[in-house]
C-alpha cells in the first residue's frame, strides 16, 4: 500500500518536474537564453523533483551483513562515477593553449638558469654536430666541388623575433602576460577592471607607458579612481618580464591609436 | 601499537634530518620520473593524502575535548564514549598522518630536488626546528591525553579536559606554522621599495615570509574545514557502527552520535563559504590577474564543480534534518511564523541586489542582512501577524525550494565554456542576466543556504523541546547520507585544495620560482576528477580500516551502562 502511495508520489512529482523544467525552458528561450543555460534550467526542475520525491520517501530497510557491505560498495563506486562524470560533462580547458604560451613566458628565464644554459649548449652541440654529419655525407657523396646548402638557424621562439619586428613581440607579450583579463582592445577581452586601450598610443608616450608597467601607481586612467585606490593593476611586471619584453609591449601599445574608440584619459600621479 | 608508533615517529624524524643533509651531499642527483602519473600528480596524490590525514587528527581533537566537556558538564556519560571513540580513531590515523608526511617529503625531494632545496633552506627554523618539535609535543600530549582517560576520572576531569585543550591549541599553532610555507608558495611577500622581488626574499626575514597576504586566510580556512571535516568523519564512524550494531542500545547510541557529528559538522561548514571568500578576496587583492584565472579562465569549471559539490553537501546536510525530524513524535505541532518563510523566499533577491550596491568590504550591506534576520521576529510578535504561522514540514519544504533555487544560482556561470576566450553568444549568459554570474549573487545564494539551514537547526531544536525523539529509529537512508557528506566534503577539500596549488599558475612559488618541469601547466577538470576521486577513496578505505580496527574488533564493549547512559525515548 505504501508502495503504491509512494509510487504516485513518484509519478505526480516527475510529472511537475517536467512541466515547471518545461516552463522554465519557454521562459528562458524567450529571454534569450542560450540552449546550454535552457537544459541547465530544465536540470534544476528535474534536480527539484528529485529533493521533494526523497522528502516523501517511505523508510529504508535495515541492511545488514553482506547485503550492507554491498550496499555500501556499489554507493562508493555510485558516487564516484557521479562525480567523474560530472567533472568529465563540465568543458574541459585544453592544456596544449597553455603550453606553448608558458614555454615562451619562461623561455628567457630558463637560458638564465645552470641548467638552461646547459640545455642550451647541448642543443647547439647536437645542431652543429648533425650539420657536420651532413656536410661530411654530402661531400663524400657527390665530391669537393659542390655547393653545400646548410639550413639557417633560426630562434624557435619564432614569430617576429628574427625579424626584429618590435610591436610584433609586444603583441605577443600582451598575450603571455594576458592583459586582456582586464583591458578591452580591438573589442574583445576585458572585464572592466582596466581601461580600454585601442587609442593609448595618442595619449601616451613609450616612456610613460613604461612607467605605468613598471610603477603602476605612477599613473590611472579617468574613471578609474577605485580601481587605482584598490592597487588593481598588479605590482609584478618589472620582476617578472625583462627589459627586452617591456619595450617590446610599449613599441605595441604606442602603436595603438583607433580615435573611434574612448581610452580614457590618463592622469600623472606623484 | 605504541612500539608501530614509535618506530614511525623515528623513521620519521631520521627521514626530515637526514634527507636534506643527504641531498646536499648529492646536488647534481638528477629528478627521479614517477611512471604512468607523472612527477607532479604523484606529488599532488601525496600531498594530498597527507593532508586529508593532517586535517582530521587536528579536527578531531576539537570536537572530541567538546564533546568532554560537553560529557563533563552535563553529567552524561555518552558524550564521553563519543569523545573517546573519535580519539582512539585519531591515535591510528595519528600514525598514518606522520607516515604520509615522510612520503611527501621523500616524493618532493626525489621529484622537484632543486625548489625543495630552495624551500628548505628559506624556511629551515620551521622545517627543521619548530615544527618537528611541536608535531613531538603534540604526540606527547595526544598520547598522554588518550592514555589517561580512564584514569583521569571524577574529579581528575577537568584537568583531563585542560590536557585536551592544549592539545588543540598545539595542534592549531602546528598548523598556522605549516601553513606558512605553504601559503608563501601562493603569495610570497611583497617587494619593499625599489628592490626586485627576487632581492627582497633573498634578505627577507623569516616573519616577512611566514606572514604574507593568503596565510591568515588559510589558516582560518583550514581550521574551520578541519572542524567540518571531523564533524563529518565522526558522522560516518556512527554510520558504519550504526550499520553493524546488533542491539537497539548499541543503534540509539550509534544514532545520536550521528546526529551529534553532523550537527558540529554542518554548524563549522555554516562558515566556510565565507572563510573560502576571504582567501579568494586576499588572493586577488595580492595580484588581480589570480582572480580571472580561477573564476573565469582555466579554473572557471573547477569552481562550477565546487558549486555542485556544496549544493549537494546543504542538500544532504538538510536532508539529513528532515529524516531526524521525522522521527519526532509530536513534530506536526510545531510551528514558525510564515515571516520566515516570506523572507527565504526573497532572500536571494534582496541580498544580490544589496551586495551589488555595497559589495564587501562596504558595511551598508550587513544592515540589510541583520534587518532581513530580525524583521521575521520582530514580525511575529505584532498582534494580529502573530497568527501567521507556518508547519515545520511546510518551512522544511520551502527551504528545500530555495536551496535547489540559492544552488542554481551559485552554479550559473557566465558562460559555459573553459576560458573566457572562447565565449560565444551561443553559450554566454544574456547580457541582462549577466549579474546572475557575478559574486554578488553567489554571496547571495551562498547567505541563503546558510540561513536556511539555521533555520531547519533551529526548528529541529525546537521540536525537540515539544516533541518525543526516538534515537535508534530513525530511517536508515540518514546512515547513508551520513556516509554521502563526509565522502562528498573530502572530495570537495580535495577539489578546492587543487585549486589553491594550480592558482600558482606555472610557478613553485608565484612570481618568484618558476616550474620549468614540462608538467607546468593547468590540468582538465576531468583528469583531476579521477586522482581526487581515488585519493578519496584511499583515504575512505584506511579510516574505514581504522574505524573497524578500532571500534567494531579490536576493543570490548565499554564498561559503562548503555542502558542508563543512553534514552532510547528522550525527550
Amino acid at each position: 500500500m505504501a508502495n503504491q502511495s509512494f509510487a504516485k508520489s513518484v509519478m505526480k512529482k516527475t510529472t511537475l518536474g517536467v512541466i515547471i523544467g518545461v516552463l522554465l525552458v519557454i521562459g528562458a528561450k524567450f529571454t534569450h537564453f542560450p540552449p546550454v543555460f535552457q537544459i541547465m534550467f530544465f536540470l534544476y526542475a528535474m534536480l527539484g523533483a528529485l529533493v521533494f520525491i526523497l522528502l516523501d520517501a517511505p523508510a529504508m530497510k535495515r541492511l545488514e551483513g553482506v547485503k550492507a557491505v554491498g550496499a555500501l560498495v556499489v554507493f562508493y563506486l555510485l558516487l564516484s562515477g557521479l562525480y567523474i562524470a560530472g567533472a568529465s560533462i563540465l568543458p574541459q580547458f585544453d592544456p596544449e593553449d597553455e603550453k606553448g604560451k608558458i614555454e615562451k613566458v619562461l623561455k628567457l628565464r630558463r637560458a638564465q638558469t645552470e641548467q638552461g644554459k646547459a640545455d642550451e649548449l647541448i642543443a647547439r652541440a647536437k645542431e652543429l654536430d648533425e650539420r657536420a654529419k651532413a656536410i661530411s655525407k654530402q661531400l663524400s657523396s657527390l665530391g669537393a666541388d659542390v655547393k653545400v646548402e646548410v639550413a639557417s638557424t633560426t630562434s624557435s621562439s619564432g614569430s617576429g623575433a628574427a625579424s626584429g619586428d618590435l610591436v610584433a613581440l609586444g603583441k605577443d607579450q600582451w598575450e603571455l602576460q594576458e592583459c586582456y583579463n582586464c583591458h578591452k582592445l580591438y573589442g574583445q577581452g576585458g572585464k572592466k577592471r582596466g581601461p580600454e586601450m585601442d587609442n593609448i598610443g595618442n595619449l601616451m608616450t613609450a616612456e610613460q607607458l613604461k612607467e605605468k608597467i613598471i610603477d603602476p601607481k605612477s599613473w590611472k586612467a579617468e574613471g578609474f579612481d577605485k580601481d587605482y585606490e584598490k592597487g588593481k593593476m598588479p605590482d609584478k611586471y618589472k620582476d617578472l618580464m625583462f627589459p627586452q619584453e617591456i619595450d617590446a609591449l610599449v613599441a605595441f601599445l604606442v602603436s595603438l591609436k583607433d580615435e573611434s574608440v574612448k581610452t580614457p584619459k590618463p592622469i600623472k600621479m606623484n | 601499537m605504541k612500539t608501530l608508533n614509535r618506530s614511525l615517529w623515528i623513521i620519521l624524524a631520521m627521514g626530515l634530518s637526514g634527507v636534506a643533509t643527504a641531498f646536499g651531499q648529492v646536488p647534481d642527483a638528477p629528478p627521479v620520473d614517477f611512471p604512468y602519473s607523472g612527477n607532479r600528480t604523484a606529488v599532488w596524490v601525496v600531498a594530498q593524502l597527507h593532508i586529508l590525514f593532517a586535517a582530521f587528527i587536528l579536527g578531531a581533537p576539537i570536537f572530541a575535548v567538546v564533546a568532554e566537556w560537553l560529557g563533563f558538564k552535563n553529567n552524561d556519560p555518552k558524550y564521553d564514549r563519543l569523545a573517546k571513540e573519535v580519539i582512539k580513531v585519531t591515535v591510528i590515523l595519528y600514525s598514518m598522518t606522520a607516515l604520509t608526511g615522510g612520503l611527501f617529503i621523500f616524493v618532493l625531494l626525489g621529484t622537484y630536488p632543486d625548489f625543495s632545496t630552495w624551500l628548505i633552506k628559506h624556511f629551515f627554523i620551521v622545517f627543521a626546528v619548530i615544527y618537528p618539535l611541536l608535531f613531538i609535543l603534540e604526540t606527547i600530549i595526544l598520547y598522554t591525553y588518550f592514555y589517561s582517560w580512564d584514569s583521569m576520572k571524577g574529579s581528575k576531569k577537568g584537568r583531563h579536559i585542560a590536557l585536551g585543550i592544549l592539545l588543540n591549541i598545539v595542534g592549531t599553532v602546528t598548523l598556522f606554522v605549516i601553513d606558512g610555507p605553504t601559503s608563501f608558495m601562493n603569495t610570497p611577500a611583497k617587494a619593499a621599495g625599489d628592490l626586485s622581488l627576487v632581492e627582497f626574499i633573498q634578505t627577507a626575514s623569516l616573519w616577512d615570509k611566514m606572514a604574507n597576504f593568503s596565510w591568515m586566510p588559510l589558516n582560518l580556512h583550514r581550521l574551520v574545514g578541519n572542524v567540518t571535516f571531523g564533524g563529518f568523519i565522526a558522522g560516518l564512524i556512527a554510520a558504519y557502527m550504526f550499520m553493524g550494531s546488533k542491539t537497539d542500545e548499541e543503534r540509539s547510541y550509534y544514532d545520536w552520535m550521528g546526529f551529534v557529528g553532523n550537527m558540529i559538522g554542518v554548524g563549522a561548514l555554516l562558515l566556510l563559504p565565507f572563510m573560502g571568500y576571504l582567501l579568494a578576496y586576499e588572493l586577488c587583492d595580492y595580484d588581480a590577474s589570480i582572480c580571472p584565472y580561477m573564476m573565469a579562465d582555466q579554473l572557471s569549471m573547477f569552481f562550477e564543480m565546487q558549486g555542485a559539490m556544496i549544493g549537494l553537501i546543504f542538500l544532504a546536510s538538510n536532508y539529513y534534518i528532515w529524516l531526524s525530524l521525522k522521527r519526532i513524535q509530536g513534530v506536526e505541532q510545531v510551528r514558525i511564523s510564515g515571516f520566515v518563510a516570506v523572507v527565504v523566499l526573497f532572500m536571494p533577491a534582496i541580498m544580490g541586489f544589496t551586495w551589488k550596491m555595497f559589495p564587501p568590504p562596504e558595511w551598508q550591506s550587513l544592515i540589510v542582512l541583520g534587518v532581513l534576520v530580525v524583521l521575521p521576529v520582530i514580525l511575529s510578535k505584532i498582534p494580529g501577524l502573530k497568527n501567521f504561522t507556518v508547519s515545520a514540514f511546510t518551512m522544511i519544504k520551502i527551504g528545500f525550494l530555495m536551496i535547489v533555487v540559492a544552488d542554481a544560482i551559485w552554479m550559473t556561470p557566465h558562460g559555459f565554456v573553459p576560458t573566457q576566450g572562447l565565449a560565444t553568444e551561443e553559450v554566454e549568459l544574456p547580457s541582462w542576466a549577466g549579474e546572475l554570474a557575478l559574486m554578488p549573487a553567489k554571496n547571495a545564494a551562498a547567505f541563503t543556504l546558510v540561513f536556511l539551514t539555521v533555520v531547519n537547526y533551529l526548528l529541529y531544536n525546537r521540536a525537540i523541546k515539544r516533541g518525543t525523539i526516538v534515537w535508534g529509529k530513525i530511517d536508515f537512508a540518514s546512515q547513508f547520507v551520513l556516509i554521502f557528506l563526509a565522502f562528498s566534503a573530502i572530495w570537495t577539500m580535495g577539489l578546492m585544495g587543487a585549486v589553491r596549488s594550480l592558482t600558482r599558475k606555472y610557478y613553485h612559488v608565484y612570481n618568484l620560482v618558476p616550474d620549468f618541469t614540462p608538467e607546468a601547466f593547468t590540468p582538465t577538470l576531468a583528469y583531476s576528477a579521477w586522482w581526487i576521486t581515488g585519493v578519496t577513496i584511499a583515504f575512505y578505505a584506511v579510516v574505514s580500516f581504522a574505524i573497524l580496527v578500532t571500534l567494531k574488533a579490536g576493543s570490548p564493549k565499554p564498561a559503562t551502562s548503555l542502558a542508563s547512559s543512553v534514552p532510547v525515548e528522550a525527550k
